[in-house]
């Protein structure tokens, strides 16, 4: 039986294959890759966005709150359901509606993973550019959300850049199309990156590159983390826009290769990952230019790989850095930030030492080239003393990127996490403005609230329910 | 002082003209007006002010080109932060200097603003391959009706903090704010830029068009022109492709293009290098708001890439004397007609194209500017009397009478 009559009322409505309303089914819908977790009383795994409708208006005629998810890879609480409500899972949502490879465009549902849409489209000699590292769970739906990055936005851009409409759900349950091509607003740019709080998407337009004529993976010793990102500085200075550039330190170089066996060089200080991509004799001339820089700047090698099993190989490791370390450490937490990226040397040695005053060691791996970190702070959550000492670096370590002109997150948004951190980045009356955007998409604030915005910014906001153990993740 | 007639908008005059020096002085202006019931139009270099409709009221043009300063530019960052009433030419000139570029591809760059380019929703033939201003737009700073400055984004290439307002603003015709400031994401200028024009004779479009359409190396614009006299290549029916990048790259791509065209039967290809292809180039975008006479006016309808073509053939048998450009990266048609009556020739364009809207028109033709608004409608009103509540910043110009 339900518990709720919130519950019941969308089981009667949507039957049980669609609603699912038992605590054991409910608590995979309770958290993302942020520590905060609260059940929701129902979960919807809608077949189609009039199931979404139906769920939206019965929770609006029942006063209950709205998360959209995706795979829950985000690490800022975007995707927990703080005050319980529905969460609304696209996991069945996961096809590819139409590919047109003429017109390079593609229409997907938002549960599509982010690889399984390369591997449809490939041997098309399209691409879908943003890759998150968390592609092979991440979904399309989930990165429109977050306005997701990954290694190759370096030169491609980020999500909303490859979004050319949506199908979206308002808070009253009614259906919508956007397109960036239509007179009046541009509902799509404000739409993507809005965190699931100005309405659920059902439907993505995306837009397809072809793929380049060449392309080339380089690795790069260094000395340690300042020195390669000196070299990032510098190749960015003279106007060289690789496809990606990123960044690993010792520790997680090592950690990577104990899983992957990528062929990276494990006594370096720090690894620099390059990919180039092109015509044919760019990509060529590219690579020399750049290794003579990387070598002005202290490389210590260079070498290419030699074939697409080895750069593929290269790239998975990348990815999976994060999970690589969850082998190795008992608790880590990552912080994603940004930064102008001439102020790349200076702030790592800067978060270099945030992490010694807190005695905390610290690894990164970030998208060196957007001057986007991710520095990976390790902690054991049983020690009280480290779980506080995390907290405080993490926000140490923002302040000191907004210090330096930059911003607290790159591609994972704000969520729960960092809401209250907004305040440092924005006036009042930036706020206000985005606030207006909410009141009119969401008046009742039923889709993911307490997310983005910081407490008392949203005008005739009550405090927030429900507590908050740590800002740490497991 | 600039003559206030030069601020009309279809039959309206203001009765004052603003100047603001700095961006409290526009928020400040703005205020001013909502507080005494007036409505007020933001003005830069007035190309794309046919772009909308006239202003249903008008009692202050503020004319925003006193903020024409660069606010933060540091070329190793690869951004830029310039006040909206900077010049797009002068914008080119800044970053020229350290070989960078913004790609805005705006007509009339000389007098065209920043901000204004950006208000008007303007995407040129460049955005295949460098994306639309609005992608290139980083952070951005708004004066709104009720006095206040807000700000979104920032001086990052990645940014996840807060909505992306500025898409908001972007295209928005100054209904919810005045932009008072832009920041971009620059890009390394290519070092290499040819412009190439190759007439064909009409039994040979579908041919050509074909075989230019499926380059391997494909030009960062490629477009058949019919008319449109102002542009590159005279009057004939002709394909013009620009190329970038590196000189190999660029030599690569003429070889390519010369053969892919020689096969299609076009007996020749002429070549613009350099500043000659960009100075051929900027021709190409004036065209897009030049007119042919005080009773021409020219619509733009987004479209698929591979329709470009049939849709402007379309066109020109529909409505008799139509000068075309098919934009086969973006898909956009361009349509330009002298019409004695206007009335039909909307209709019919219209009729062929969808969702066209208006870019130049003489001061002469009656022509709405937006035609059928979006099925989202009802929430853009929404957006605009939460963002202007009194009706105070160009009320009536935009889609659906917003």
């Amino acid at each position: 039986m339900p518990a709720t009559p919130f519950a019941a009322r969308l089981l009667d409505a949507l039957g049980p294959d669609v609603v699912r309303t038992e605590p054991e089914d409910l608590a995979v819908y309770a958290f993302d890759a942020y520590s905060e977790d609260r059940l929701p009383s129902a979960a919807l795994v809608p077949r189609d966005a009039r199931d979404v409708g139906i769920a939206v208006r019965i929770a609006r005629d029942c006063d209950e709150p709205v998360v959209a998810r995706g795979a829950g890879t985000g690490l800022c609480g975007g995707a927990v359901p703080t005050r319980g409500g529905l969460v609304v899972s696209f996991a069945r949502m996961n096809r590819l509606l139409e590919l047109d490879v003429r017109n390079r465009r593609a229409r997907v549902q938002p549960g599509m993973v982010n690889l399984d849409l390369s591997t449809a489209i490939a041997g098309h000699g399209v691409f879908y550019a943003p890759d998150p590292s968390s592609q092979k769970t991440s979904q399309i739906g989930g990165n429109v959300g977050t306005n997701a990055g990954g290694p190759h936005c370096l030169s491609y851009g980020t999500t909303t850049n490859h979004v050319l409409g949506l199908e979206y759900v308002d808070t009253d349950g009614a259906l919508h199309r956007t397109s960036i091509d239509d007179a009046g607003y541009d509902l799509t740019g404000v739409l993507v990156g809005s965190e699931g709080t100005l309405g659920i998407v059902t439907e993505v337009e995306v837009r397809l590159l072809k793929l380049p004529e060449a392309v080339r993976v380089c690795v790069a010793a260094f000395g340690d983390v300042e020195a390669a990102s000196a070299a990032v500085s510098a190749i960015i200075g003279a106007g060289i826009v690789p496809t990606a550039l990123e960044i690993m330190d010792a520790l997680i170089t090592r950690a990577v290769e104990a899983h992957y066996h990528a062929g990276y060089p494990e006594s370096a200080g720090a690894v620099l990952l390059v990919e180039i991509a092109g015509a044919q004799d760019d990509v060529a001339a590219g690579e020399a230019v750049l290794a003579s820089i990387a070598r002005a700047h202290g490389a210590l090698s260079w070498r290419a790989a030699r074939d697409e099993h080895e750069r593929a190989l290269l790239w998975a490791a990348r990815k999976g850095a994060a999970g690589a370390m969850g082998r190795i450490a008992p608790n880590y937490y990552i912080q994603d930030a940004c930064v102008p990226r001439t102020r790349l040397p200076e702030v790592m040695h800067a978060i270099e030492a945030i992490a010694r005053d807190h005695r905390l060691p610290v690894g990164n791996v970030f998208h060196a080239g957007d001057g986007n970190l991710h520095p990976l702070l390790i902690f054991d959550r049983r020690d009280a003393r480290q779980v506080q000492a995390v907290v405080d670096a993490g926000t140490e370590i923002l302040r000191t990127c907004i210090a330096m002109g930059g911003t607290i997150s790159g591609e994972h948004g704000i969520g729960y996490e960092k809401k209250e951190t907004l305040s440092l980045v924005f006036t009042a009356d930036d706020l206000a403005a985005m606030a207006k955007v909410r009141a009119v998409l969401d008046p009742a604030r039923a889709f993911n609230p307490d997310k983005i915005f910081p407490t008392g910014a949203l005008c005739g906001e009550v405090g927030a329910r429900g507590g908050v153990r740590t800002a740490a993740s497991a | 002082m600039i003559a206030i007639d030069t601020y009309a908008l279809g039959a309206l005059q203001p009765a004052r003209v603003v100047e603001p020096a700095d961006a409290q002085e526009v928020a400040a202006a703005l205020r001013a007006a909502a507080d005494a019931g007036e409505a007020i139009v933001v003005h830069g270099g007035g190309t794309l002010q046919r772009a909308a409709n006239a202003p249903a009221r008008y009692d202050v043009a503020l004319d925003v080109r006193r903020l024409d300063a660069v606010h933060a530019y540091d070329p190793h960052d690869l951004t830029l932060g310039a006040g909206a009433g900077m010049t797009v030419a002068a914008l080119d000139d800044v970053l020229a200097r350290n070989r960078q570029f913004v790609p805005l591809d705006a007509p009339r760059a000389a007098r065209a603003t920043v901000g204004g380019t950006l208000a008007a929703g303007w995407a040129g033939p460049r955005r295949a391959a460098y994306g639309r201003p609005r992608d290139l737009l980083i952070g951005a700073t708004v004066a709104l009706a009720d006095g206040s400055l807000a700000s979104s984004g920032g001086m990052v290439v990645k940014n996840v903090t807060g909505y992306d307002m500025g898409k908001l603003y972007v295209g928005s015709h100054g209904t919810l704010g005045t932009l008072v400031r832009a920041n971009f994401k620059v890009l390394p200028a290519p070092p290499a830029r040819r412009l190439a024009v190759a007439p064909f004779d009409d039994d040979l479009r579908e041919r050509t068009v074909a075989h230019a359409s499926g380059l391997a190396l494909e030009p960062v614009a490629l477009l058949a022109l019919d008319g449109f006299r102002e542009a590159p290549g005279g009057e004939r029916p002709r394909l013009v492709a620009l190329l970038e990048g590196s000189d190999a790259l660029v030599e690569r791509a003429t070889r390519e293009l010369r053969s892919a065209l020689g096969a299609a039967g076009v007996a020749e290809t002429w070549l613009l290098d350099g500043d000659d292809a960009t100075r051929a180039f900027q021709d190409l975008l004036d065209a897009y708001v030049a007119l042919d006479g005080e009773r021409s006016l020219t619509f733009i309808a987004r479209g698929r890439p591979a329709d470009a073509a049939s849709r402007a053939q379309r066109v020109r048998g529909a409505v008799r004397g139509a000068e075309t450009i098919a934009d086969l990266r973006t898909g956009d048609v361009v349509v330009r007609v002298r019409a004695r009556d206007e009335a039909p020739v909307e209709l019919a364009v219209r009729d062929v194209l969808g969702h066209a809207t208006l870019l130049a028109a003489g001061t002469a033709v009656q022509a709405d500017a937006w035609g059928e608004p979006p099925a989202t409608l009802a929430t853009m009103r929404a957006l605009k009397a939460a963002f202007d509540p009194h009706g105070t910043l160009a009320p009536g110009r935009f889609v659906g009478g917003i």
